[in-house]
């Protein structure tokens, strides 16, 4: 039976549902003990006295490091992906604290109790300095840079320019301008930050058991930044819970963790609490642009132009700052739109707050902007925001172009608002809506599109892209089974299976014989990302499917010369060598494998006996268009007694090219959707003007729970299938939250429109929404 | 999020746990019920104690009794309260008020002393012993005393309990025959507690007319209230969604509730004018349905 397609049940599942997974905090190692962070309380200050004296001679306490020992112990934490100014950082911080939460010291102990007792008898005096909180003082060149190394709080500034702006201006009959913010919020998975730093003095080996996304990125800068010797480290990562983009990056405390691990010679713990999470794990999103559009009275979106700020905290992600998602913000925010002049300004902006991390669909500030920004003129010019959509989207034609200079032959974004609004019957929620507003109910509906280069055309991509694209190991083992090495390192997605479900068809076994190993920097190929940009659709995939297209080749040459017959003409069906349509003749591949494996020798000549292929997969062999999209469409209640909001409806009409296990899929975008949900309604994280941090648990920052999700209904695009072995599966990880705040805010603009309100903040609360609708 | 050290106390009995308070009472001392509010306090070090007594094996707290009005022992969990056929027949209003507390997993644990000794003032409970007018019974060393609701909340997260006393009861009185009642509450998600709630009881005479009304509010100051307000304009009338609305607004008006992450002090008076309108409609719908 052929794998891919089917809706196989996750091999994760057993494990991880029967509480057999394995997370980094269940991991006991001997002679193991606990470190503990003490972290400031303020925004931004000096640090005028630090006594760990008493701290030091606490019950329990092993060691006490303070930001000047660790200076002492490390180089300067260096992205190799750096980009725009990057200041000097340590592991702790040795002078200036930046935000509320910021590393002070480090407490190791025989438990996280007696760490915790411990730190809180460290003294620390502070001299306060101004806290930079909002965009306008991070811009104001009065105010003092955060970081005396660099000559702004302005850390990157770009232009994009493409088509004619001019032109599309003067064309116009009329021009909507805006400022549209995003709030600022978290990834909070399940599974917090933690790791465990090993160290063997003996060897000289550093093992580092994490809890991350890219072991591969982690073992590289921990080699870098504390100068250790690269043969001697080794990452491992088993089951992860969630990190939607906040566990790509490498913290400050894991090279914290490495280097007491080496001077105690101990293993070193820590796993972060809910508490730190929130406060400092990272923020993601806290952007605003302000936008004018050129549009003619009937409705042509003629040019846009954009001002994008973002909000970057006080230190630059490692490897991926806020930096690097401003080039996929201004190429992306056309979208699929036929925009002829098109201008983006990006500006990156030092704060003190927690440290700007990516969060599925970093980018995802450009579909909210111009979905939100096309119902603006949709109800400026009187008309209808799905006809204007119709009006400027483009059909996917051979040579159709975003103005900023990808292809766009191939897209289906026409289809999917077509089938969208067919779903949810927008000529018939119309009329329900006015029916309802006579009685004094407020229904809306919102939709909103978005396509994401996952992976692109492939003319975004020569040679594979800025990773030279993807490499993945099978190795036929002796009994015949299949064991597939992924540079891919899954915490949720899945890969154990899809992998394998592909490897399973592409060899000939079955899916039970294949295993999926990953997270291992010592067995796995290099990545430095790991998983995460919604690249494992194809670039996980392609890489599995050309290694054991490799390796079925060595295969079959060895089956052809013991055989006598072409290779052409030999087939693998369920884990067996035979000729097409001869029976008896059949070579199980356990008893191939087993015979190569011990007897080399007997190899027939010019074959090779080593069962094993890694390959690089460069993108040659994809199909499609390379875009992966779709249409969300949304139907909502605002209660004006309440300001609450009930969302009725949502449909998703999404194209990800060819699926490999439609389970796995809608769990990804119902997972996306639910996200795009909390960001809207209930998650913020919330900063004073002094840059106080104001929600230390999850009573004050709600995540949406089962409860708060509507059903979601699901209809997949999907091309036919491919004859020619193409690798046709386009990344899904990111699309549902890319969009979901887009169709939710737009929807619930729509039930407030009788009101007038201009829903120009993403975030909505019920406060907020009657605020809009001019009731409180 | 470990709490500082501190030594535990089984109690096995009301007695023990009495004379554990009074021995350790100046070494920070505190009770331990369902622990669903301590617990988090003390594991996120905002709070820390040097003992804590617990009472969760105490057996004749565990019980409820119904005669002069509901007796709950003070570790009854929410849990108990909600399932209880008694609580269902004597005052549906406690079941449904109780079920508005956290999730499932929370009332398990979470015990009727325990909530209304932490006095939060947006909890459900200590907002239905001041709407009943119920009172809570309590043993020092020095005997046994009870107080009334109207003298037990003391401000935000105090109440009047001496902290050597140990909270042993919760009276709760039936509602009288006939009478209609509503919990209305908005919170964000499900489970969370209430932005504000509103509870309320009315009565009905033979021609429609207000003959009895109660409402009270959490969320809306330090303390549990009760709405004279409310409950003068109502006692009389006839009963409309014109006068729910009127009411509605005018209890509401003179609310000071606090600000916060979840709104402004106007937009709880807004929220408690919505819920009480729709607390007395429902209320008035389930007198006249009993009547
Ligand atoms: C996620 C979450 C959501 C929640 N949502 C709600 C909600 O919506 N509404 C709501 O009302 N509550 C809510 N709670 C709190 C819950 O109801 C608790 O059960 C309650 O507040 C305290 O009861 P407890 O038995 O857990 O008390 P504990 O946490 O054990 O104690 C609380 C306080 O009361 C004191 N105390 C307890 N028992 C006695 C006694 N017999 N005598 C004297 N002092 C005593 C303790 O010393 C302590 O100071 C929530 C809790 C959580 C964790």
């Amino acid at each position: 039976m052929r794998m891919v397609g089917a809706k196989v049940p996750r091999v994760e599942d057993r494990r991880i549902l029967t509480g057999n997974g394995h997370y980094v905090d269940d991991l006991q190692l001997p002679r193991m003990v606990h470190a503990a962070f003490l972290r400031s309380p303020i925004a931004h200050g000096r640090i005028t006295s630090l006594d760990v004296e008493e701290a030091r001679k606490a019950p329990g306490v092993h060691a006490v490091y303070t930001g000047a020992d660790m200076r002492a112990l490390s180089k300067p934490i260096r992205s190799p992906l750096a980009q725009g100014a990057t200041p000097e950082i340590f592991p702790l911080v040795t002078d200036t604290v930046l935000f509320v939460g910021d590393l002070v010291a480090m407490v190791v102990a025989d438990s996280r109790y007696l760490a915790e007792d411990a730190a809180g008898m460290i003294d620390v005096e502070y001299s306060d300095l101004p806290a930079v909180v909002d965009y306008e003082t991070a811009l104001d060149p009065g105010v003092p840079p955060l970081f005396p190394d660099l000559e702004s709080n302005v850390l990157h500034t770009a232009t994009k320019e493409a088509g004619d702006v001019e032109a599309a201006f003067a064309a116009a009959d009329r021009v909507v301008e805006v400022t549209l913010s995003q709030h600022r919020i978290a990834n909070v998975p399940i599974e917090t930050r933690g790791a465990v730093a090993d160290y063997d003095p003996g060897s000289g080996q550093l093992t580092l058991h994490a809890a991350t996304q890219a072991p591969h990125g982690l073992r590289l800068q921990m080699a870098q930044t504390l100068d250790h010797p690269m043969d001697r480290l080794r990452v491992l990562t088993q089951d992860v819970g969630g990190a939607f983009g906040l566990k790509g990056n490498i913290f400050r405390e894991d090279f914290c963790l490495a280097i007491a691990a080496k001077q105690l010679a101990r293993p070193v713990k820590w796993i972060e609490d809910r508490n730190e999470h929130l406060m400092a794990s990272g923020h993601a999103r806290e952007e605003r642009i302000t936008a004018q559009v050129a549009v003619t009275e009937a409705g042509d979106i003629l040019g846009i132009t954009a001002a994008l700020d973002m909000d970057a905290g006080a230190y630059p992600g490692v490897p991926f700052s806020a930096v690097s998602f401003t080039g996929v913000i201004s190429l992306l925010l056309p979208g699929p739109y036929t925009v002829r002049g098109y201008r983006c300004d990006s500006r990156v902006l030092a704060t003190n707050k927690s440290t700007y991390v990516a969060y599925r669909g970093p980018w995802a500030m450009e579909t909210w902007t111009r979905e939100r920004l096309i119902d603006m003129v949709a109800t400026e010019l009187g008309l209808d925001p799905a006809e204007v959509r119709r009006r400027n989207l483009y059909e996917g034609a051979d040579g159709d172009r975003m103005v900023t200079g990808p292809t766009l032959a191939g897209i289906t974004t026409r289809e999917c608002l077509d089938r969208a609004l067919e779903r949810i019957d927008y000529a018939g929620f119309r009329a329900e809506q006015e029916a309802a507003r006579a009685e004094g109910r407020y229904l809306g509906i919102g939709m909103a599109a978005f396509i994401e280069n996952a992976p692109g055309p492939k003319e975004m991509r020569p040679n594979g892209g800025f990773t030279g694209g993807e490499a993945a190991r099978v190795r036929l083992e002796m009994d015949g089974r299949l064991t597939v090495f992924t540079a891919q390192s899954p915490h949720g997605q899945g890969h154990e299976t899809t992998l394998a479900q592909l490897a399973a068809d592409e060899m000939g076994v079955p899916f039970e014989q294949v295993r999926v190993v990953h997270g291992d920097t010592q067995v796995t190929p290099f990545n430095i990302l790991g998983t995460g940009g919604s690249r494992a659709a194809t670039w996980g995939s392609g890489a599995t499917m050309v290694a054991t297209r490799k390796l079925r080749e060595k295969v079959l040459a060895i089956a052809a010369g013991q055989l006598e017959i072409d290779p052409s003409d030999l087939q693998i069906v369920d884990g067996v060598v035979s000729p097409k349509g001869v029976p008896g003749r059949e070579i199980p591949l356990a008893r191939l494998a087993g015979q190569m494996t011990l007897m080399p020798q007997t190899a027939p000549p010019g074959t090779d006996p080593n069962l094993q292929a890694e390959e690089r997969f460069t993108g040659e062999e994809t199909s499609g268009s390379g875009w992966s999209g779709g249409v969300h469409a949304c139907i909502v209640e605002v209660d004006l007694g309440t300001g609450g909001v009930q969302i009725k409806r949502w449909v998703v009409v999404e194209d990800c090219g060819r699926i490999i296990n439609p389970a796995i899929v809608d769990g990804q975008i119902r997972g996306g959707v639910a996200q795009g949900i909390g960001q809207v309604l209930y998650e913020r994280i919330p900063y004073d003007v002094e840059g106080t941090f104001m929600a230390g648990t999850f009573m004050d920052y709600l995540l949406p729970t089962s409860a708060e999700i509507p059903p979601i209904e699901i209809v997949h695009v999907e091309p036919e299938d491919d004859e020619d072995g193409g690798v046709g599966f386009r990344g899904v990880g990111e699309g549902g939250m890319i969009v979901a705040p887009a169709t939710l805010t737009n929807a619930i603009s729509d039930a407030l429109a009788p009101f007038g309100a201009r829903v120009t903040e993403q975030y909505l609360p019920p406060a907020e929404v009657l605020r809009l609708a001019g009731v409180v | 999020m470990k709490p500082a050290a501190f030594e535990h106390h089984a109690a096995g009995s009301v007695e023990e746990a009495v004379s554990l308070l009074a021995e350790l009472a100046d070494e920070d001392v505190k009770v331990l019920a369902g622990g669903q509010s301590l617990v988090p306090l003390l594991a996120l070090r905002l709070a820390s104690v040097g003992h804590l007594v617990d009472v969760n094996g105490v057996p004749e707290l565990t019980t409820i009794s119904n005669g002069d009005g509901l007796r709950f022992g003070a570790v009854v969990r929410h849990r108990q309260v909600e399932r209880s056929p008694e609580v269902a027949a004597a005052n549906p209003l406690l079941a449904a008020a109780t079920r508005r507390i956290g999730h499932t997993a929370i009332r398990n644990r979470g015990t009727i002393g325990g909530t209304v000794a932490h006095a939060d003032p947006a909890a459900e409970v200590p907002a239905v012993l001041a709407l009943l007018d119920g009172s809570v019974e309590v043993r020092g060393e020095g005997g046994t005393r009870s107080i009334a609701a109207a003298d037990l909340f003391d401000g935000y997260f105090t109440t009047t309990l001496e902290p050597e006393e140990l909270l042993t009861s919760v009276h709760v009185p039936a509602l009288p025959e006939g009478t209609g009642w509503s919990v209305q509450q908005f919170s964000r998600r499900s489970g969370d507690y209430g932005i504000v709630t509103v509870l309320a009881t009315l009565a009905l005479d033979g021609d429609g007319r207000i003959s009895a009304a109660r409402v009270a509010y959490a969320g809306v100051d330090a303390v549990p209230l009760r709405s004279s307000v409310a409950e003068s304009a109502l006692v009389g009338q006839t009963a409309s969604a014109e006068l729910w609305t009127a009411v509605g607004h005018d209890a509401a008006a003179v609310l000071e509730p606090g600000s916060d992450l979840n709104g402004s002090a106007e937009y709880r008076r807004h929220l408690a004018a919505t819920l009480t309108a729709r607390a007395l409609q429902q209320a008035s719908e389930r007198a006249g349905g009993r009547a």
